[in-house]
């Protein structure tokens, strides 16, 4: 790995455990950080799928937020714990989408990521729909995060918002570390063989179906554990977590932060978070100056930041 | 019972029929151009829009006719400033555009015409049942069914006996060899846009009769198109035309006996097409990508 | 037993019958080629046993297996290896990670996520073997779609001979190059068969080349064997000297 790979790691993960800190300073909050953390899991977990294998979905959304219902709902009907309700959401989710996986990966291009659109919009009607289970358009209330009890400590993630942070970003942080591990491995570099030439790879003795299925479930597994995360920060979800602007939102984010990069898809989260935030507090009219980005990203920046900073190094 | 159901059907197939309008449309632009066009929506809404503001001045049939013209006309600017520039490259980049276009479009909408539902004059003679037994089969729904059809029919005249249409049917199959006959597939590729876009505009113009004019008009509508064309197959016009008809028939008689699937049963009708013949019913093998 | 027998093998796109009854038995150890004027069919017919698509009609053995019906990812993984005519490598990638998913999907890792040390140390070996094999050790680090025509076919043979192949099919290897890149590719191809004992199916329209290498020729045009035989009855079949040079030939 190259020292400048290491630095920009090294760097990451210092800015990461000190967001809460200097967050203030340039005129966030910490719930904002996380989630920022949240977002930046989720477009990262996208990438592993658009980035790294090269295929586009653009209904990444209905897993983020089968995460964070399947979550919601744990606790709210269960009293499942943190921990324990993360992981039924991470379940619901990966399920679904290994189902749903088998069913689009015949399909490919513009047509897969039609159809992902599609089966996302299912999701958003179910959740809609089905009142006495998901509270209907008015979102499942009536719970909320509680704190985390390890038998020797408890983390108070309740009330304490710097705590909730930072057991926010170790949940994102083991999450990462598998993900560079796959990519780095050699189902990681198969994956990538995928994306740069699918008939050679096919040429290779690859399954090319079943491993797109493969990242696709992968992809969705991480996102459903942000979707969940981001259920527990709100003490809310509701359909929007579903809809297809949400997907198209993790997609920009990880244009905007560069594609090809592993940290790529945070920094375009930090940037749309922050954006997002900050035009929202202005003007009624954000929707327009948030389509003005997309419409600016994919004329202007398509590498995304890393990507023109790469390009920058390299020449 | 049976005229509830008949009713339902009926709804359906006027419903089916904006689908099948709509889908028309955006499986226009993007065989040939390979672009998901997701402001097709957005235009639809500018369209009715468009058509209210003219109204006062030059009536409904006028606003029918022009509206829709100056829709395909701002889709024409926006192909070639925005889209052209996309073309050859990665679907996620058209994808991302248009979705940010719709944004921006929905907005300034809101922005211009405020937020609220706005009132829409269709004619009244137009809005009286024709029929006293039955009763939903008032005038504006049967001139909407006629429109349809009449746009449809010459869309499909259009494309097999003219020959802009015969481009545009041979540029969906081979984009290269049609330009290496020396038609001008830059102007075609944006002739064929403007007229998908002109189609959203009409649609809208009808739909604000039906439904009532509000700025997310366009937003339900653009879903179902999309899985019309995914169950009437890719690249198949016709494929799409039936499988928007379908989806709003089937979607009709959910009505009258799950209520609360409404929405859902298209998205299953997609689901077992997709299971069972991923092409979709029409679609040709072999047009993956 | 033939390595690859291919029976009355018949392909039809709508109205147009591109392979017509074609029949081929390839023994092991044989080098034999495939030639033919434009549009014979010859990498259609390629297309047929590498599984691409299914023929209209026919029947394809390999290795005494029935692989009519398989997937090219199947047969590739029963030792099938292809080249194709316009070079087929992940042109982003170096050299040396071209040949590293090759290795790797080989010996078996195209699922792990992550690798043992033994296993790394075998794969590295193997890594090692095929770059000098291939003339390319010392352009490991670069972009595979930056080098020349010449070394990207060698990469791309390469990554064919990572598999471990029973049969190899190179589809016009040197296609659009100079005479010493021909010379280069001819030479690695004839240490393939030579020394490794490698089967090897060639399409080419380098007469030189196939002349000095094949043992036995095929012929196809209009996508039906016009003859087939060992280089000099090839050359003498008027035959075949009409196909290629039309009437004048006569």
């Amino acid at each position: 790995m190259s020292w400048r790979r290491r630095a920009l790691d090294l760097g990451v993960i210092v800015a990461l455990l000190t967001m809460p800190y200097w967050m203030a300073a340039v005129g966030g909050y910490t719930e904002l950080a996380t989630r920022v953390v949240i977002m930046g899991l989720a477009a990262m977990s996208l990438n592993f799928l658009l980035g790294y294998t090269g295929v586009l979905s653009f209904g990444h959304a209905a897993y983020f937020g089968l995460g964070g219902y399947g979550a919601a709902m744990a606790i709210k009907y269960w009293n499942w714990g943190t921990l324990p309700a993360i992981a039924a959401g991470a379940l619901a989710a990966t399920v679904a989408a290994a189902l749903i996986g088998a069913l689009i990966v015949r399909r490919r291009g513009v047509y897969f990521a039609m159809v992902t659109i599609a089966f996302g919009q299912v999701f958003f009607f179910l959740a809609f729909r089905w009142n006495a289970v998901t509270g209907g358009d008015d979102g499942l209330t009536g719970w909320r995060r509680q704190p985390i009890d390890f038998g020797f400590a408890q983390l108070d993630i309740v009330r304490n918002d710097h705590a909730l942070y930072y057991f926010v970003l170790a949940v994102f942080a083991v999450c990462v570390a598998v993900m560079a591990r796959l990519i780095a491995s050699p189902l990681g570099r198969s994956l990538v063989a995928i994306r740069e030439n699918e008939r050679r790879a096919r040429f290779l003795g690859l399954a090319i179906e079943r491993r797109i299925w493969l990242s696709f479930v992968i992809s969705c597994f991480f996102v459903s554990i942000a979707g969940a995360l981001y259920a527990l920060l709100n003490n809310f979800i509701d359909p929007r977590a579903l809809r297809f602007d949400l997907s198209g939102n993790f997609v920009i984010m990880a244009v905007m932060g560069g594609m090809r990069s592993f940290w790529g898809p945070l920094l375009g989260a930090a940037i749309f978070v922050a954006l997002q935030d900050y035009v929202s507090s202005r003007t009624e009219n954000w929707m327009f100056f948030i389509g003005l980005v997309f419409v600016l990203v994919v004329r202007f920046f398509p590498r995304g930041l890393l990507g023109v900073l790469a390009r920058r190094g390299a020449a | 019972m049976s005229q509830l159901v008949l009713f339902n059907v009926f709804n359906g197939l006027i419903v089916g029929a904006f689908y099948a309008l709509m889908a028309l449309g955006l499986s226009l632009i993007m065989n040939l151009s390979g672009v998901i066009n997701f402001a097709h929506g957005a235009f639809l809404a500018l369209g009715a829009y468009l058509a209210y503001t003219l109204i006062p001045y030059i009536g409904f049939w006028g606003a029918l006719i022009v509206a829709p013209i100056l829709t395909g006309a701002l889709g024409l600017v926006v192909e070639r400033l925005l889209i052209r520039p996309l073309y050859g490259g990665d679907t996620l980049y058209s994808l991302l555009l248009t979705f940010g276009l719709a944004y921006m479009m929905e907005d300034s909408i809101k922005y211009v015409w405020g937020a609220q539902s706005l009132p829409f004059q269709a004619p009244t003679w137009l809005l009286s049942p024709l029929s006293s037994q039955y009763f939903f089969l008032t005038g504006y729904r049967v001139f909407m069914i006629v429109i349809v059809a009449a746009a449809v029919a010459a869309l499909f005249i259009v494309l097999g006996y003219t020959r802009l249409g015969m481009r545009i049917r041979a540029g969906t199959r081979d984009l290269e060899t049609v330009s290496t006959l020396g038609v001008n597939t830059r102007l075609l590729r944006s002739v064929n846009f403007g007229l998908g876009v002109y189609i959203a505009g009409l649609a809208g113009v009808l739909a604000a009769g039906l439904l009532g004019l509000s700025p997310t008009i366009g937003d339900n509508l653009i879903m179902p198109s999309f899985v019309a064309i995914i169950v009437g197959g890719l690249g198949s016009l016709v494929g799409t035309l039936i499988g928007g008809l379908l989806i709003g028939v089937v979607s009709g008689l959910t009505a009258v006996f799950f209520p609360s699937a409404t929405e859902a049963v298209i998205y299953v009708m997609m689901g077992l097409v997709l299971l069972i013949r991923p092409r979709g019913l029409f679609g040709e093998e072999g047009r993956v990508h | 037993m033939s390595l690859l027998r291919v029976k009355e093998a018949t392909k039809r796109f709508g109205n147009l019958l591109a392979i017509d009854d074609v029949s081929l038995s390839v023994e092991p150890g044989e080098l034999r080629a495939i030639i033919g004027p434009n549009g014979a069919g010859k990498t259609t017919f390629f297309n047929l046993i590498s599984g691409l698509f299914a023929p209209t009609a026919g029947a394809i053995t390999f290795a005494e297996r029935d692989v009519t019906a398989l997937l090219p990812e199947q047969r590739v993984r029963l030792g099938m290896a292809r080249t194709f005519q316009i070079t087929e490598i992940f042109p982003e990638l170096t050299v040396e990670d071209n040949l590293r998913v090759a290795v790797e999907l080989a010996a078996g890792h195209g699922l792990s996520p992550w690798l043992g040390r033994a296993a790394a140390r075998g794969i590295n070996a193997r890594l090692e073997e095929l770059l000098a094999t291939g003339n390319l050790t010392s352009k490991r680090n670069h972009r595979v779609g930056a080098l020349s025509h010449g070394d990207q076919r060698a990469a791309e043979i390469m990554m064919a001979l990572a598999l471990k192949p029973r049969l190899l099919l190179l589809d016009e290897p040197t296609a659009g190059m100079g005479d010493q890149e021909t010379y280069d590719v001819a030479r690695l191809v004839k240490r393939l068969h030579r020394n490794a004992g490698l089967t090897i199916l060639l399409i080419e329209h380098d007469m030189r080349l196939v002349f000095n290498l094949a043992d036995r020729i095929m012929v196809l045009a209009e996508g039906r064997v016009l003859a087939e035989g060992t280089p000099q009855e090839i050359a003498a079949n008027e035959n075949v000297q009409r196909a290629y040079l039309g009437e004048a030939a006569k």
